[in-house]
């Protein structure tokens, strides 16, 4: 099970984390302040750090330089109040991997945490593949069975991120963010309109889908069963 | 002691100015007009005493004395004086007392004080005089009363003091007046702004007929007591519509929970029930996002996340994001780039602020309509215009749109929390842009912006 340190200093905020995290079946542990926090994260054996950006004694983003300069690369994940654009590039320069702005659903911290948690294996393969789906990075083919598939570059791109990142549960903003490089909610259900395109070559309708939408959640593409 | 308090006002302080240089002014006036008087009663004297001193071309003692009898005889006005005095300083013939000691003796007209001795007693006399040594030793001494100056400086002094006192306490009264007359409306103000303090919205300073500082002042504090009171309003409009808003999600997420509770018999019952009343608080927290956002950006400065970039890509990123939405809903979505432009900002929220234009153009443009999304050119800058063939926004409406939760009558049907032009305002604010409804078939849109390093 993975292990997770979450250093909050908001009661309620730490307590709704760690009950969502614990029902999901990881093992926390809460520090109430960056100086305690600073303590555990070092003395290891942690999967993932969930680190708020405001904190007393120490603030979070000293919290993380912190640890980077001791060579300690455990990923952590930024929770911060603050959505200025300023903030989330302060808060990755320091060494964050990911940055969550307060408030937030349980669901896409969860999704975030399961993304950090199982980074994508071997990043340098240059051919995916997941169940009859194949995609060739360099000739830029992709291909379900030997059906082949006719993608636009951004679908293409989407196809790609998802592959990567097979069987995990991936947000409408971990989409926007990390596909388009985007980073704010829009009004209409723009990610939900380009996974329905992407969908629709994907999945014919006499096959398994693969291109799964979670309710309420985000969508996953999976080897079909 | 302690002096009142429109002493210290400027009013005031101005009177005392110009009282001190109208004093001053005059003082040099009557004093040069004295010194003028003096010098030509002087210079009449010394004539007088110069062709006296000649004493008709007596040179011998026993001439002069006949002379000095006989030039003291005609004296009604007792303004002569003459006397021989002996080689050793006595006198023997006329009527002063002694040689005064500081006198020249070489014939030239001198100022004196001279002491006249007669019939009368002795008195000292303001004189010019001349004295001159004769070759026998005797000294020849003839001088005649200025006392014609002092009367004059008497006169002089007595105008100033009839024409200068009044003019000067006039001047400080004057001074009093006014500044106790401002000092009132500054009271006045004051007790009118502290009613506006203590959160009386509605009060104005009072404004007099005339164009002076005063007024004008109160003028420009009104204007601004006017922006107040309106945005007090907006304020508390906008918190009423944050209340509605709120509620209808929310009283749907409780509708929804309440059923699920009654009626599910089923876990697949309740578990739709949860999934409503989910969608319902996402709506609600959608709302409070958004306005977290525009407030923090409306309180955010111009930072160091502005770099340089490019209009054009930026439009194309939104122009590929909306396309398959736009299509869905069998609008066209055209992009129109004629130029490219760099500006200095943010391309986050340059692209939110672009994204939610296009947003609305579309969710507003009937089937078979047009979107475009243009990058123009102007003289002050490059422009963004997204134009579409819907409805489009009604001149009154055109200054309402932007206050946050505001729904056109014709919109309220529409997806949406009623923010995201209040959300590109302030973005555009933010970069120091301009937002515009321009005329037109349908709606225009258009950002103005400033070139990069202009």
């Amino acid at each position: 099970m993975a292990k997770v340190l979450v250093i909050e200093d908001d009661e309620g905020t730490a307590e709704e984390i760690v009950t969502a995290l614990g029902d999901r079946g990881y093992i926390l542990d809460r520090a109430a302040d960056g100086v305690d926090g600073l303590q555990r994260a070092r003395v290891g054996g942690w999967d993932v750090l969930v680190v708020d950006r405001m904190l007393p004694e120490l603030d979070g983003l000293s919290v993380i330089e912190t640890l980077r300069s001791e060579g300690i690369s455990t990923p952590v994940l930024v929770l911060s109040a603050l959505n200025a654009v300023n903030d989330r590039v302060r808060g990755l320069r320091a060494g964050g991997d990911d940055y969550l702005a307060k408030p937030f659903a349980l669901s896409e911290l969860a999704a975030r945490l399961e993304a950090l948690l199982r980074r994508p294996a071997e990043p340098r393969a240059t051919v995916l593949r997941v169940g009859p789906l194949e995609l060739d990075l360099l000739s830029r083919k992709a291909c379900r069975g030997r059906r082949e598939l006719e993608l636009l570059p951004r679908e293409f791109q989407l196809l790609e991120y998802m592959m990567r990142r097979e069987g995990q549960v991936l947000t409408r903003a971990m989409l926007l963010e990390n596909v388009w490089n985007y980073r704010f909610v829009p009004q209409t259900n723009l990610v939900d309109v380009h996974i329905g395109r992407l969908r629709r070559k994907v999945d014919n309708p006499d096959e398994p889908p693969m291109i799964l939408s979670v309710r309420g959640v985000g969508f996953m593409l999976r080897a079909a069963s | 002691m302690r002096l009142p308090e429109y002493v210290h006002s400027l009013t005031f302080r101005w009177a005392v100015g110009v009282a001190g240089a109208f004093g001053v002014c005059t003082l040099l006036l009557f004093g040069f007009v004295y010194w003028q008087t003096a010098d030509y009663v002087i210079a009449a004297v010394d004539t007088i005493i110069t062709a006296d001193a000649k004493a008709n071309g007596a040179t011998t003692a026993s001439d002069l004395s006949r002379f000095i009898r006989q030039y003291l005889e005609d004296d009604p006005r007792r303004v002569k004086l003459a006397e021989l005095f002996t080689g050793s300083g006595t006198p023997s013939v006329g009527n002063v007392a002694e040689l005064p000691p500081g006198l020249p003796i070489d014939g030239m007209p001198h100022t004196a004080r001279l002491a006249r001795l007669d019939n009368r007693g002795r008195e000292t006399q303001a004189t010019r005089a001349i004295a001159r040594q004769l070759s026998s030793g005797e000294v020849f001494l003839v001088g005649h009363d200025t006392g014609l100056l002092h009367q004059v400086g008497q006169v002089v002094t007595r105008a100033l003091a009839l024409g200068l006192v009044p003019a000067v306490c006039l001047a400080l009264l004057t001074g009093t007046w006014l500044s106790k007359r401002a000092q009132r409306r500054i009271d006045e103000m004051n007790r009118r702004v502290q009613r506006v303090v203590a959160g009386e919205f509605k009060e104005r300073l009072p404004v007099g007929g005339y164009d002076d500082p005063l007024n004008r002042l109160a003028r420009i504090v009104n204007a601004m007591l006017d922006r107040i009171e309106r945005l007090i309003g907006e304020l508390s409009s906008v918190g009423d519509d944050i209340a509605h808003d709120l509620r209808t999600p929310l009283t749907r997420a409780r509708a929804m929970l309440e059923r699920g509770r009654e009626n599910a018999t089923t876990l697949q019952d309740l578990s739709e029930s949860v999934d409503g009343a989910i969608a319902g608080l996402d709506q609600s927290l959608a709302i409070i996002t958004a306005l977290l956002r525009i407030a923090e950006i409306d309180h955010s400065r111009r930072s160091a996340a502005m770099t340089t970039l490019r209009l054009e890509e930026i439009l194309r990123a939104v122009h590929e994001l909306y396309s398959p939405i736009a299509e869905d809903k069998g609008v066209s979505l055209r992009l129109d780039l004629h130029d490219t432009a760099a500006v200095s900002g943010d391309r986050d929220l340059l692209l939110e602020a672009v994204a939610n234009l296009v947003d609305n153009a579309i969710k507003f443009t009937p089937e078979q309509g047009a979107v475009a999304l243009r990058l123009l050119q102007r003289p002050d800058g490059p422009v963004v215009r997204v134009e579409d063939t819907g409805p489009g926004i009604a001149a009154a409406e055109r200054e309402a749109i932007w206050t946050r939760f505001y729904r056109s009558d014709r919109s309220r049907h529409a997806p949406g929390v009623g923010l995201g032009l209040s959300l590109v305002a302030a973005i555009v604010k933010l970069h120091g842009f301009r937002l515009a409804i321009v005329d037109g078939p349908g709606c225009r849109i258009e950002i103005a912006c400033h070139v990069a390093g202009a």
